[in-house]
């Protein structure tokens, strides 16, 4: 653990940034999206999981996260392909092949990786990762229940290898990240735990919700996994320091939050404190909230990781529940360079998003600043209002014990927190946002759970795929018009992890230094393309790119092109084919 | 003349006494008092807390003691925490209230300086944990109303019921409340502490989409207190301005001033 001892500060560096390119973005660039899930062939509805008992409509509520998606080019073609879980029993997964045209094909059967929703477990996550190195993505399957590994075989099959990679402790996973921890040249895994360890579909203790809303210590808190290298990964959760927590989390976000050269970690949690953890380069954290962060009782649930204001320091983007009856306000936290965060949410216009979700960052118009979408909502359905029937049932109600599941109204066919509009954010040059989902098109009332950005058409634009908690997906094809210039850079690491995860890539152009880092996973219920997707405005070239390799390798990279996706591999600079 | 005056007296005592603003027998010393404030000045806030625990325990009633105990434990734990202060820091508060009232259980004031302490509370707690201690507040305000309906107690319960979201249907009795404490002060000379009241029962008809008697109660209000900038700021907004300004002065999550000094400083 390092701190930087640059100073405490927010609003300088964005100041002293070129504000040419962003005025240039503003006049010109307008950010908007096109729906077109259907067209594109996939728009799949997810199913929450449907429990039996006299409890099931609560049960099932408290389950209604497992709605995700993952990007990642399984067939190494160059183009994303999508992953798209489903939670009820029996329901199946989706593969999606990538045609190149915003169209995709479903291929699930053929590479075998439906499977996960069984009468005592629930797919709850899902995650790409090259574990092996072998340069082809494989897929990690999150569940309540244990998790499922698949291993790519190439040829566009996978198989199970499950009961072999150590994988074998029961969680209630809703979370998961693929990073190299101790930068051995291996992705690790670290799982987020919703409940404690227990099965719900049995449920032999009806104590499995939050004893406190507010403090709630009895959930299922984080396991590390460590990849030995061999296709196996062991439990690594006391050694490396996570063996206490027991909050209710619901993302993971890491990325090297102090420049040291590590990845560190920022774990949301519901009904409780969120917690930041700094990697000691030991293969051990350092529990630093209390100093970092302090101490909070909101309802985390997200953890997004980019360099928002440009200032060579990763921030953290949170979202809790800002509704009328709940005012929590979400987290910026922009990145004091000292070790601490300071949440400047209300100051940058990022407070409110209703009962947030995922939330992602991407530069939508290619001005260099990344701008920032919200998914909300719980659950839209009657037009009873399930709040008042929670108050006066449960939460008034002398001496009601909230973990026991028996305690909690049925919520039958009313509505909570639902039907409420997605939100887009346009990045002003770092300082601010300016909400603009209406007009980008994409403030759909969908009740949203997970996100994930790609370029899947290759066009230099974002595209935002959108998974809903018992609805049919969303897929936003980016359409801006007069946005600007733009780079991607897909990186493979030969010392490093084969990912890249953890490789930071900083980038200078027309006097704005961009830094970025490749992240494995951050982010509530999707993974984004590994691919960095850079934006420069009006720039026509880079002044400099530089790549900081996890094996600590830092690379001085001459020629990276605009307009195209530029290949480098660790060591060897830039690849021409 | 003389006769005269002193039935003036007798009627205006007689009055504040019926409003239940003046408590009959100051049991506390002054001298308690006086040495707590002098105290808390000083910002020795454990000893304030010390001589006016010790000060209430023998006048459980006295709404200035119990104000600046209130005053004491919350400044405490802000100087400790100073954003919002640690809800750890309020228990004392709660713990000491609960014994008091149950010691004396007809004492009213006490009740309310019972609420007053899960109020105080609301902003160092969680979301959820907020909803409880309003709650837990509204019950000790109501047992202060059933022992003394006096405009203190109407005026804080009616106010603490529109902070409450529209949701939850409190905002009507709300305004019942506050109805009943703008009675009360029709019948008494004006104090300054009544522009409160104007505020909150405003507040309580927008809350409940009666915008007309709203502005017309505002306006009264304004004849009375022409400096008045709170109501001023209402009268100037409109629609969603005039919302986003009342949803921001209601957010529970805010400090409310529970500071009661108005009340004496007005004898």
């Amino acid at each position: 653990m390092k701190f930087s001892t640059f100073g405490s500060r927010f609003a300088l560096a964005a100041v002293a940034a070129p504000l040419a390119i962003w005025g240039w973005a503003e006049a010109t660039a307008t950010i908007k999206f096109t729906e077109i899930a259907a067209k594109a062939g996939i728009q799949t509805t997810h199913h929450t999981r449907v429990f039996p008992g006299k409890h099931a409509d609560v049960l099932r509520m408290f389950t209604s996260g497992g709605s995700s998606a993952a990007a990642g080019d399984y067939d190494g073609d160059g183009l994303d392909d999508l992953f798209v879980t489903d939670s009820d029993n029996g329901k199946p997964n989706h593969l999606f092949h990538n045609n190149g045209n915003m169209t995709f094909t479903e291929v699930t059967d053929k590479a075998g990786v439906a499977g996960g929703n069984d009468p005592k477990s629930i797919v709850a996550d899902a995650l790409w990762l090259d574990y092996d190195n072998d340069g082809k993505e494989d897929l990690l399957i999150g569940r309540f229940g244990t998790p499922i590994l698949y291993h790519n075989e190439g040829a566009g099959k996978f198989k199970d290898v499950t009961a072999g990679s150590g994988f074998t402790r029961f969680g209630n996973t809703i979370a998961s990240v693929a990073f190299d921890y101790d930068n051995d040249g291996l992705v690790d895994v670290m799982l987020g735990n919703y409940f404690k360890p227990q099965n719900l579909i049995e449920l032999p203790d009806p104590h499995v919700l939050p004893n406190d809303l507010d403090n709630a210590i009895n959930g299922g808190g984080v396991t590390l996994w460590h990849n030995d290298g061999k296709g196996k990964f062991s439990d690594v959760t006391d050694k490396a320091g996570f063996g206490k927590l027991t909050g209710w989390t619901l993302d993971l976000g890491h990325g090297d939050f102090d420049n040291d050269g590590d990845q560190d970690m920022y774990i949301a949690c519901d009904y409780g404190t969120d917690q930041i953890f700094f990697n000691n380069g030991n293969g051990t954290f350092t529990d630093t909230t209390e100093k970092s962060i302090g101490f909070d009782t909101r309802k985390g649930m997200n953890a997004e990781v980019t360099d928002y204001d440009n200032d060579g320091f990763l921030d953290v983007y949170v979202t809790n529940i800002t509704d009328e009856y709940m005012k929590e306000c979400n987290m910026l936290w922009h990145n004091n360079h000292d070790g601490t965060f300071t949440d400047i949410s209300k100051e940058t216009n990022t407070c409110a998003t209703l009962w947030g979700w995922a939330a992602k960052f991407g530069d939508f118009d290619n001005d260099g600043w990344p701008d920032l979408y919200v998914v909300n909502g719980l659950r839209s359905a009657g037009k009873e209002n399930y709040i008042p029937v929670l108050l006066n049932n449960l939460l008034l109600k002398p001496g009601m014990d909230f973990s026991d599941v028996r305690n909690w109204p049925d919520i039958g066919g009313m509505t909570w927190s639902g039907y409420q509009k997605k939100k887009m954010f346009r990045n002003l040059a770092g300082q601010t946002f300016k909400e603009i989902s209406g007009e980008a098109g994409t403030d759909n009332e969908m009740d949203g759970r997970g996100l994930s950005l790609a370029d899947f058409d290759h066009d230099g634009k974002l595209d935002i795929f959108q998974v809903n908690a018992d609805q049919k997906a969303l897929f936003y094809k980016g359409v801006t018009t007069g946005g600007g210039n733009w780079a991607q850079f897909k990186l493979t690491g030969t010392k490093s992890n084969r990912n890249a995860i953890g490789a930071r890539i900083t980038v200078k152009a027309a006097g704005l230094t961009q830094m970025r880092e490749v992240d494995g996973g951050n982010g509530y219920a999707g993974q984004s393309s590994k691919t960095v997707h850079l934006g420069i405005g009006a720039a026509t070239k880079f002044d400099s790119v530089e790549i900081r390799w996890p094996s600590g390798l830092v690379e001085k990279i001459n020629g990276a092109a605009l307009g195209k996706i530029n290949k480098i591999t660790e060591g060897k600079g830039l690849q021409t084919k | 003349m003389k006769l005269r005056n002193l039935t003036l007296v007798k009627l205006m005592l007689t009055g504040l006494l019926l409003t239940g603003l003046i408590v009959p027998a100051f049991a506390a010393s002054e001298a308690e008092i006086a040495k707590a404030e002098q105290a808390m000045s000083a910002k020795d806030y454990t000893t304030a807390i010390t001589v006016l625990e010790a000060a209430l325990q023998s006048d459980p009633d006295n709404i200035r003691a119990g104000s600046d105990y209130r005053q004491a434990i919350m400044r405490k734990s802000m100087a400790a925490h100073p954003k919002e202060g640690a809800p750890a820091d309020f228990d004392r508060c709660v713990a000491f209230f609960e014994k008091l009232v149950a010691a004396n259980p007809k004492a009213s004031v006490a009740y309310l300086n019972y609420g007053f302490c899960s109020v105080d509370k609301i902003p160092a707690a969680g979301s959820i944990t907020q909803v409880l201690l309003a709650n837990a507040a509204l019950g000790q305000f109501s047992k202060s109303i059933e022992l003394k309906p006096s405009w203190i107690a109407l005026y804080t319960r009616g106010n603490s019921y529109l902070y409450w979201p529209v949701i939850f249907g409190k905002a009507g009795l709300g305004v019942a409340d506050l109805e009943r404490a703008y009675g009360m002060q029709k019948s008494e000379p004006t104090r300054v502490y009544h522009q409160r009241l104007y505020i909150s029962l405003g507040d309580g008809y927008w809350k409940t989409d009666n915008i007309d008697k709203a502005r017309a109660i505002w306006k009264e209000g304004l004849s009375k207190f022409p400096d008045s900038k709170q109501i001023k700021a209402r009268l100037d907004r409109k629609d969603d301005d005039l919302k986003s300004y009342i949803d921001d002065q209601l957010d529970p999550g805010k400090r409310v001033d529970t500071d009661l000094h108005e009340i004496w400083e007005a004898k």
